[in-house]
């Protein structure tokens, strides 16, 4: 919302407060004030009257001026470029040492081709004013002031009235009155304790009106009407338009005019018929009409049933709260006006004009909400004007509909609760004088409790708490002192789930990971791609703003393989990615982990790296299920073999139970193309999170010697060493204490098909020192078992 | 005789001093101090010598065998040194060379904010709460004080999924599942940190965006005690100096509702181009619970105030760390993210 100051200070008494108190004290009151900024800004001008024009001698457009700057100043020379000079007009005159506009441009005396030149004369846009009010004829050319314009005068921008400074206020929802010079004026006369003068509109004589209104829908609760005769279109008068210009709005003619400065004043929108062009007397409210309609603009629109429109004997003559309709407008010939000032439910014009894609200054206000209690004032106000600016002859009464009763609300509060809330000690008498100010009637119940009454255009006060928010924007948020709750002390903290997470994330990134944030939404072939934790069914967002972003992604994976290209695009390589991410599908919430490494793992920059492989990223799976307490005994990996997205010989899936709660391994080749090898790692967290584990305890070092014997076999080549590790602890009982593979053959020494395992083995008893006949006995045993088991073959 | 044995002293002397290998002084030790050495063989004369004489033969060949033996090891230990040295100048490394790889990888600034945030106010004993992004209109927005019809709801803001369910546009609604939770009991001491969705795009403004809610519900909770919450959080995340001050403003489902400032930490509050000369930065909003929605989520307002707060995630990271456009944080760029490791 656009205030102007001048405007403003019509209404209220300013004297002696400077616009930037008033833009602080509003903002700190709630009304923020985003920026103050002059109407026009130009210094050292002068009103001139050009005495003689001569061609310039070198150019084939400029001209030579003799101009009358008056007694002080006397008759200077300009040379000017504009093609409206003529002598005798009278033009506003920029001196040297003159900065003018927003970028501050300064006058100096200079030559012109040769030609000594004491100045300019000026455009209104070289004053600072936006294009935007401005005629073509006045930005091609210098501004030409009225014959009665006296020379000499200094106080151009006066003259001009552009003397104004705006103010930018950004009126939020709860305030939508403030959307009103009128309401800022009354805020401004509380915060600053001044004095109010809103005039009550002159009534001029009245004759009864044939006309009659009503609505068959409650979104219509209020309409009103006001017929007023023999107009004259012309243009508005010079402070019309400068209060307009501030406010941010173009002047057309007087009638339109008047029609946007009473709906700036009051807040409420206005909207006129040509009463010539319509069918009849009777005006109704419907939102149950369905067809096509031909708006102000041309344009077709098709009416739907919840629309609001109003029409005159049936027929649709308004799009209520949006826009007029073309059969009825008002235009230059028009010279008898039927004004109407109503309330339409917000969300209703607001569904409306999304539909349609239509939005006005009225629609605006109407969504926002609207002062219901004061159509008679504004359709007063605005015949007012008629009659004065546009010599209208014969005004009806209202005519009115309505179902409302004015403001009712009554707000039980107490002195005691609003020093509560707030943390303060006002008194009683502090709190009833806040009140008070802001117009808001306060009944006394007893020392405490009170009873209080808002205005009408406070729809926005509706409970005690309300009026807590206004004794202290009134007084200040710095009436508040600091204090620290006094409340039973809590331990607060992560969950263990949260722990566990923050020590996962923690640990990849000290590792050499980076973590990534990606998008929830996703493309339709995003949420297909790479889905093997989660069968359920996505979401698809019924409004979304691209196609790109349109489904709640029910997987993390394609979100950081899609990180990894757009890095790999952008000639970043070796990458080592991770996210951790909610997923909601329709039956589930849950949170997934996903690795993706790709290039090379580094190890001493670019000296010495090699490339990543499957058992850089199942290491850290083995990490993570470590850091979750989770031993191997409590899942189950086996090779994930059936996936159009994973290499079948290189990829896994971890197993809980049935579930399947993560993957592990190569990117499909034929899937990765664009960036290679990839290998993923892809978690439900969520449902690792959950495994209860055990707490730590210390079992004994034994005090005895250990033996290491290593063996070396041969067996088939699908045989899984894991699975030749856990025959070795199952054979050697207690007494394997551990048992590693130290190396893997395969090749032109063996037969092909096989390879061979090269094992080593631990061998301890906790009870006493171990003698050479028990260990081998014990590794006859499980030789044997693997013998059986693998058909395994010692190395020769 | 001792003329001799003089004779190979000095010889064995002069050839050690000029010995610059263990194999020549291997050489020399056999040759001046093995038992076939003439020195050793000298002491077979001792059995013709008698007496004083004898004796005195007898500390010579001694004292020159102690001598040559003393300097033997001498020149072992010299040379010895000697190779140490020569093998340690060629030792050098070039330590400016790549090293082995220790470095650690990053967190996302989105994280760093979260989990920074969550540190403070765990320290001030709330509890991390999280909840769904896909919520219910009814906890998105009724239980919020925000009914039907409201402008906040407008379809322009949201991305539905249908009537009932939508992209939480905020973090609030995990205040009404955790009041909801507490059966009118409290107190309740939270944050909530996560995504939100709106519909909204450009340099400030991204589709997904982070939040953290906090709520605080007890029977005692006022506005000043919010105020020095306020300033707990800016001074542990922002520095000791900094100063919060608060201005009227308005959400649906706090009364009074306040934009909370910060003084700036670029400037201390003089004005520069961070705070764009105000020398104060806006970093959250805030306020008292509204009576309606502690009400609507099961708490008697003649017992129970509360406040709220919110803060947005990529705002603060924006500050704390310069970054001038949020889509920076969704495009995960190595090279911006690699900037992180050191936090």
């Amino acid at each position: 919302m656009l205030a102007s100051y001048k405007l403003l200070k019509q209404f209220v008494n300013l004297d002696g407060i400077s616009p930037s108190e008033i833009a602080n004290k509003l903002t700190f009151a709630g009304l923020e004030v985003e920026e103050v900024s002059s109407l026009a800004q130009a210094t050292n001008l002068v009103i001139g009257q050009i005495v003689e024009v001569v061609d310039h001698p070198d150019s084939d457009h400029l001209h030579v001026l003799k101009v009358n700057l008056g007694e002080k100043y006397g008759v200077e020379q300009i040379v000017c470029g504009a093609p409206n000079v003529r002598v005798g007009l009278k033009v506003i005159v920029a001196r040297p040492g003159a900065v003018l506009g927003k970028d501050c441009f300064t006058i100096s005396k200079s030559l012109k081709r040769g030609v000594e030149s004491n100045g300019m004369c000026c455009a209104l846009n070289e004053l600072g004013v936006d294009k935007l009010y401005l005629r073509d004829e006045q930005i091609n050319g210098i501004e030409e002031l009225p014959e009665d314009a006296i020379v000499g005068n200094e106080e151009v921008l006066e003259y001009l009235g552009l003397d104004d400074v705006v103010f930018d206020i950004n009126v939020l929802a709860n305030r939508s009155d403030c959307l009103a010079i009128y309401s800022i004026a009354k805020e401004l006369g509380a915060l600053f304790d001044r004095e109010v003068n809103i005039p009550t509109p002159i009534k001029y004589d009245e004759i009864d009106s044939n006309i009659t209104c009503g609505s068959s829908t409650s979104d219509c609760p209020q309409f009103s009407i006001k017929v007023v005769k023999d107009v004259v279109t012309k243009e508005s008068p010079l402070w019309m338009q400068r209060f307009l210009m501030a406010e941010g709005v173009r002047s057309i003619n007087n009638i339109v005019d008047i029609g946007n400065y009473v709906m700036l004043l009051t807040g409420q929108p206005l909207h006129m018929y040509d009463l010539d062009k319509l069918q009849g007397n009777n005006f109704v409210v419907k939102n149950d009409y369905e067809g096509p309609v031909v708006a102000l603009d041309e344009k077709e629109y098709q009416v739907e049933k919840g629309d609001l429109v109003v029409t005159n004997n049936d027929i649709p003559v308004c799009l209520a709260g949006t826009m007029g309709l073309l059969n009825v407008a008002v235009d230059d010939k028009t010279v008898n006006i039927a004004i109407e000032a109503a309330n339409f439910k917000g969300s209703t014009v607001r569904q409306t004009g999304n539909r349609l894609g239509l939005s006005s200054e009225s629609s605006a206000r109407f969504a926002k909400g609207i002062n219901p209690y004061q159509d008679e004032f504004v359709l007063d106000l605005a015949c007012q004007l008629l009659v004065e600016l546009a010599d209208a002859k014969v005004v009806s009464k209202n005519v009115r509909y309505s179902t409302l009763k004015g403001n009712e609300t009554q707000i039980e509060c107490s002195v005691s609760y609003i020093n509560k809330r707030l943390g303060t000690s006002f008194t009683r008498e502090e709190i009833v004088n806040v009140l008070t100010k802001l117009m808001i009637k306060v009944i006394d119940v007893d020392g405490d409790n009170f009873v209080a009454l808002p205005p009408d255009h406070r729809i926005d006060l509706k409970v005690n708490a309300d009026l807590s928010e206004e004794i202290i924007r009134y007084i200040g948020f710095g009436a508040i002192k600091s204090q620290l709750p006094l409340m039973p002390t809590t331990t607060g903290g992560y969950t263990p789930s949260q722990q566990k997470r923050l020590k996962i994330r923690e640990s990849l990134i000290a590792h050499g990971l980076n973590e990534v944030l990606t998008y929830a939404l996703v493309s339709p072939k995003m949420s297909e791609e790479f889905i093997l934790l989660n069968k359920d069914e996505s979401y698809v967002i019924m409004n979304p703003m691209t196609v790109e972003h349109s489904i709640v992604r029910r997987g993390l994976v394609s979100s950081v393989l899609d990180i990894v290209k757009y890095n790999l695009d952008h000639q970043q390589k070796d990458l080592a990615l991770f996210e951790v991410a909610s997923i909601d599908t329709k039956s589930q919430h849950y949170e997934e982990l996903v690795v993706a490494l790709n290039g090379s793992k580094s190890l001493r920059g670019s000296l010495e790296k090699r490339p990543y492989d499957f058992y850089d990223i199942h290491g850290i799976l083995e990490s993570i299920l470590t850091i979750l307490g989770i031993d191997k005994n409590r899942y189950k990996e086996e090779r994930l073999t059936d996936s159009k997205y994973y290499h079948p010989g290189r990829s896994t899936k971890i197993m809980l139970g049935k579930d399947i709660v993560g993957v592990c391994g190569q990117v499909h080749p034929s899937v990765s193309k664009d960036f290679k090898e990839t290998y993923i790692l892809n978690l439900n967290l969520t449902k690792l999170l959950e495994l209860r584990t055990s707490q730590v305890k210390m079992s004994q070092i034994s005090k005895y010697p250990s033996v290491t014997r290593d063996i070396a076999l041969v067996v088939k080549e699908n045989v899984f060493a894991g699975d030749i590790i856990r025959t070795i602890k199952k054979f050697g009982k207690s007494l394997v204490k551990d048992v590693q593979i130290f190396d893997v053959y395969q090749g032109e020494f063996l037969e092909e098909g096989t390879k061979s395992i090269a094992i080593s083995i631990v061998y301890q008893d906790d009870t006493k020192t171990l003698v050479d006949s028990v260990i081998s006995e014990t590794e006859r045993n499980i030789l044997d078992a693997l013998f059986k088991e693998y058909k395994a073959e010692l190395r020769k | 005789m001792n003329e001799r044995l003089h004779q190979i002293h000095e010889l064995a002397l002069e050839e050690l001093s000029k010995v610059s290998s263990m194999e020549e002084l291997q050489n020399i030790r056999n040759t001046y101090l093995s038992k076939k050495s003439e020195l050793m063989q000298s002491m077979s004369k001792m059995k013709d010598l008698q007496g004083e004489e004898r004796a005195k033969f007898g500390q010579l060949i001694n004292s020159i065998k102690m001598d040559i033996t003393q300097k033997v090891e001498e020149t072992r230990l010299s040379l010895e040194e000697k190779k140490l040295q020569e093998k340690l100048a060629k030792e050098v490394v070039d330590f400016t060379l790549p090293s082995s790889d220790y470095t650690k990888g990053s967190k996302h600034p989105f994280n760093l904010i979260v989990d920074e945030v969550s540190r403070i106010f765990i320290g001030m004993g709330y509890d991390i709460v999280e909840g769904p992004e896909v919520e219910l209109d009814h906890f998105n927005f009724e239980l919020l004080n925000v009914p039907k019809g409201h402008p906040a709801r407008d379809m322009q803001d949201s991305f539905y999924i249908d009537e009932t369910h939508l992209m939480r546009s905020q973090t609030s609604p995990v205040q009404a599942h955790v009041m909801l939770s507490k059966n009118g009991v409290g107190p309740i001491k939270i944050i909530s940190p996560g995504k939100v969705y709106r519909r909204d795009d450009d340099a400030t403004h991204s589709h997904q965006f982070g939040q953290i809610e906090g709520l605080v519900i007890d029977s005692n909770v006022n506005m000043g005690n919010l105020l020095s919450t306020l300033e707990l959080f800016a001074r542990s995340m922002f520095g000791e100096k900094r100063q919060v001050r608060m201005r009227s403003s308005y959400f649906p489902f706090t009364e009074p509702s306040v934009e909370a400032d910060i003084s700036c930490f670029e400037c201390g509050g003089k004005g520069c181009k961070l705070c764009k000369g105000t020398g104060w930065i806006e970093v959250l909003g805030a306020g008292m619970v509204h009576p309606n929605v502690l009400e609507m989520c099961g708490f008697d307002t003649k017992v129970y105030q509360g406040f709220a707060f919110g803060i947005g995630i990529e705002r603060v990271a924006m500050l704390k760390y310069g970054i001038d456009d949020i889509r920076k944080f969704y495009q995960n760029d190595k090279r911006f993210l690699s900037q992180f490791t050191k936090e």
